[in-house]
């Protein structure tokens, strides 16, 4: 970020779908909005089948109260659906967060995208998710 | 109410149902023994809620049924029945008093197609309400459309038969599945305050941590870009704002540093003079009025098309430094305005932000004061390196020379070298100042007399082409007083010129001082000795451009001694700021003037040195001894 120039608010999606499971790239702020893009697009992949995704938050420097909120929300929906959601490469801020704010402890934080795919993705293909 | 979680058993539950009344739930004891599972399922309240909610509205042979729940002023739909499929509006406008008034029936009926034109039964209750669509005739009833007798719900399969009274007669079953699902309802509203006051708890959490980290990162790095960034991107998340602005008054003007979320305006302008705090002027009190909370309004476009602004100063010990803002506060339902408490959480971060331009301020600050001391050193190293490593060895003759500058560098020169011919030069200057002008006059003097020297050798032309030199090159209020004299060993004549400096003192060896001592307040001594001076022949060098100066002679004789110094010397001054003066100078030569002169130059050192009694020195101090020696 140059001085005097602005952040964007929006969150771009990107949903890259896997075997056996959906990385969902955000860019941007995990807010109202941004939280919003994340579930809408969660939910399509559980329409489609999927039943364990990753969020990789490298692009996401900044968080707040209800972004957590829709991501809890999210994860909530996975425990209900016995699947699973996983977060990867997380900045320092927003991994520390996501452990006080208990996230951390229903949806397991990777540090780097490789090591949760390697992790999901097991689950991915034992549960023969489709993808 | 009976409790779910006990031990009773399904048939007793299922008595006490049927015996509720007419319109009461019969359930079978398969559908209880599930309800029973689900109730002791501490994660299963929401599937026992809508495994209710679906006996309820089959027991009604409804098509749809919903619960509403209060959540932010307005009612959210909880669950609906069936899951799949229910078309009615996610939110529905607010209660009053736990009543649905009409309107919100109204927008519910109209915001549902499914449920539109229908005659809605709804049952209200504090924090919500439940809304049934009426009984469908047994023909409508896909559940019964068969044989109403024994029908077997396709979704429910233990509901054997549907309610005998399906004539579509509007009204709620008021039996006991209602209160079940109720309690159920209850404790998925216990749990989910629960859930919220301990994510607020944690949120909190959330904030103390992160003032923390901002502040180990205002301790750990002076890079204000960096600092910037850190310090409104916590503000923007742990406000819940969209945008975010922090600004660095400059001047007069508030400078954007950084911004979130969108444009910023990249000045503001209090209309204060520089280095003035906040002024008296409209867009001042604006400002004033902004920061201090005591105004909504912005003083300007600070983060246009922001519809709540939120701003705090940046100040320290109360004087502005910039400031530091949010717009926007986001809800699931949009944005609204901060609330007073988010004031007190932004001028916390205002504060580190204040701690992080200090700093940066004061680092800033002493690398300069760093660069200027390594610039001095160097200027010292090089000023050291002009001034004479050692006195050359003048055979018949002692020679010795000494310099302390008052600061690191000074404005004091002197300088002793012997020519190939064996004449001998001595220089002692004094620089008008201190510091680094005066070492640079210093330098440029130590050049342009070396080469003149070589040129055109001591005499008048030469302090003529150097008072030239120096007043072209030098501002109008730098001068030196300089004295140059050059002695040739064998004769022991020495031709000296004075441009303005202290007259040297030229100590006769075995003479008796005249009654009129050449040197005022010099007090007689026992041994008194003549004493001349070698006094001015001209203008400090570089007053004016055309300083003429004249060169005078003496011859010194065995024993004689010569002392050359700068006014560093005489002009130390006591505590008691009495100045070390001619005189004392003047009784230190007489009394040590038979002892070698590294101890005479010693003893000068140890007497100014007590004199001043630790004082910080006032100015340059030199010396240069020169004794003929006896034969």
């Amino acid at each position: 970020m140059k001085a005097g120039t602005s952040m964007t608010e929006s969150l771009n999606l990107t949903v890259d779908r896997r075997d056996g499971l959906a990385v969902i790239y955000t860019e941007g702020y995990i807010n109202n909005q941004g939280g919003e893009e994340i579930a809408r697009a969660a939910y399509k992949l559980l329409d489609e089948g999927f039943k364990v995704l990753l969020l990789n938050l490298a692009g996401t420097k900044i968080v707040n109260s209800i972004g957590i909120s829709i991501l809890i929300e999210i994860i909530e929906k996975m425990i209900e659906i016995n699947g699973k959601l996983g977060f990867c490469c997380l900045t320092p801020t927003i991994d520390k967060t996501f452990h006080i704010m208990g996230l951390a402890q229903y949806a397991p934080i990777f540090d780097t995208e490789e090591r949760a795919l390697a992790e999901l993705g097991e689950l991915g293909e034992l549960g023969g998710h489709r993808g | 109410m009976r409790n779910l979680a006990s031990s009773a058993s399904s048939a007793a539950i299922e008595a006490e149902v049927t015996s509720a009344g007419s319109s009461a739930v019969s359930l079978p004891p398969e559908a209880w023994r599930e309800l029973l599972a689900l109730s002791q399922d501490e994660s299963a309240d929401r599937a026992l809620l809508e495994r209710l909610l679906d006996h309820w509205r089959f027991a009604h042979g409804a098509a749809f049924a919903a619960v509403y729940l209060e959540r932010e002023g307005r009612l959210e739909l909880e669950v609906a029945s069936p899951a799949a499929g229910f078309a009615g509006a996610r939110w529905l406008p607010g209660m009053n008093g736990g009543e649905a008034p009409p309107p919100a029936l109204e927008a519910a009926a109209a915001s549902a197609a499914a449920l539109e034109g229908s005659d809605l039964g709804v049952l209200t209750f504090p924090g919500g309400c439940l809304l049934v669509s009426p009984r469908q005739p047994a023909a409508e009833n896909p559940a019964t459309a068969a044989n109403p007798a024994t029908a077997v719900n396709p979704e429910h399969p233990e509901h054997p038969e549907n309610p005998e009274d399906a004539a579509g007669a509007p009204g709620i079953d008021h039996g006991p599945l209602p209160l079940l699902l109720l309690s159920s309802l209850k404790i998925l509203r216990l749990r989910q305050e629960i859930k919220d006051q301990q994510f607020q708890v944690n949120y909190r959490v959330v904030e103390l941590e992160s003032l923390y980290d901002v502040g180990l990162a205002v301790a750990a790095t002076l890079d204000l870009e960096k600092l910037s960034e850190e310090i409104l991107l916590r503000a923007v998340s742990l406000l819940d704002a969209r945008r975010g602005a922090l600004y660095i008054l400059e001047g007069s003007r508030y400078r954007l540093q950084r911004t979130f979320g969108g444009d910023a305006a990249p000045w503001y302008d209090s209309g204060g003079a520089e280095g003035e705090e906040i002024p008296e002027t409209p867009e001042g009190r604006k400002l004033r009025a902004f920061l201090a909370g005591e105004s909504p309004a912005p003083p300007s476009e600070l983060l246009p098309g922001a519809r709540y602004l939120l701003g705090v100063p940046i100040d320290i010990d109360g004087s502005p430094r910039g400031l530091l803002a949010v717009g926007d506060k986001e809800s699931r339902r949009g944005v609204g305005p901060f609330p007073a408490s988010d004031r007190r959480t932004l001028g916390l971060f205002a504060n580190q932000a204040a701690i992080a331009l200090e700093n940066a301020r004061l680092h800033l600050q002493a690398l300069e004061k760093e660069r200027l001391e390594r610039e001095m050193q160097l200027a010292a190293d090089i000023q050291r390196r002009i001034l004479p490593r050692g006195a050359p060895e003048v055979p018949g003759y002692e020679l010795v020379g000494w310099n302390r500058p008052a600061r690191q560098i000074g404005g004091d020169y002197y300088d002793l070298f012997q020519r190939q011919d064996g004449r001998v030069d001595l220089v002692v200057g004094d620089v008008s100042g201190k510091g680094m002008p005066a070492a640079l006059m210093v330098s440029t003097l130590h050049s342009a007399l070396h080469l003149l020297l070589d040129q055109v050798g001591v005499g008048p032309a030469l302090l003529e082409m150097l008072n030239r030199h120096v007043f072209e090159s030098s501002t109008s209020n730098k001068f030196i007083t300089l004295l140059l004299a050059e002695l040739e060993p064998a004769s022991g004549r020495l031709t000296y010129l004075n441009a303005g400096h202290n007259p040297a003192l030229l100590l006769r060896h075995g003479a008796e001082a005249p009654p009129d001592v050449a040197v005022a307040g010099a007090a007689p001594a026992s041994d008194a000795v003549k004493v001349e001076e070698l006094g001015a022949s001209g203008l400090p060098i570089g007053v004016l451009s055309g300083s003429r100066f004249q060169s005078r002679g003496i011859t010194l004789e065995p024993g004689d001694l010569l002392c050359i110094y700068s006014d560093g010397i005489t002009e130390a001054e006591s505590p008691d700021d009495e100045e070390f003066g001619t005189a004392r100078l003047l009784a230190l030569l007489r009394e040590h003037r038979r002892r070698p002169l590294a101890e005479l130059l010693e003893a000068i050192q140890t007497a100014t040195g007590s004199f001043s009694a630790g004082l910080p020195q006032g100015d340059d101090q030199t010396l240069v001894l020169l004794r003929r020696r006896l034969a």
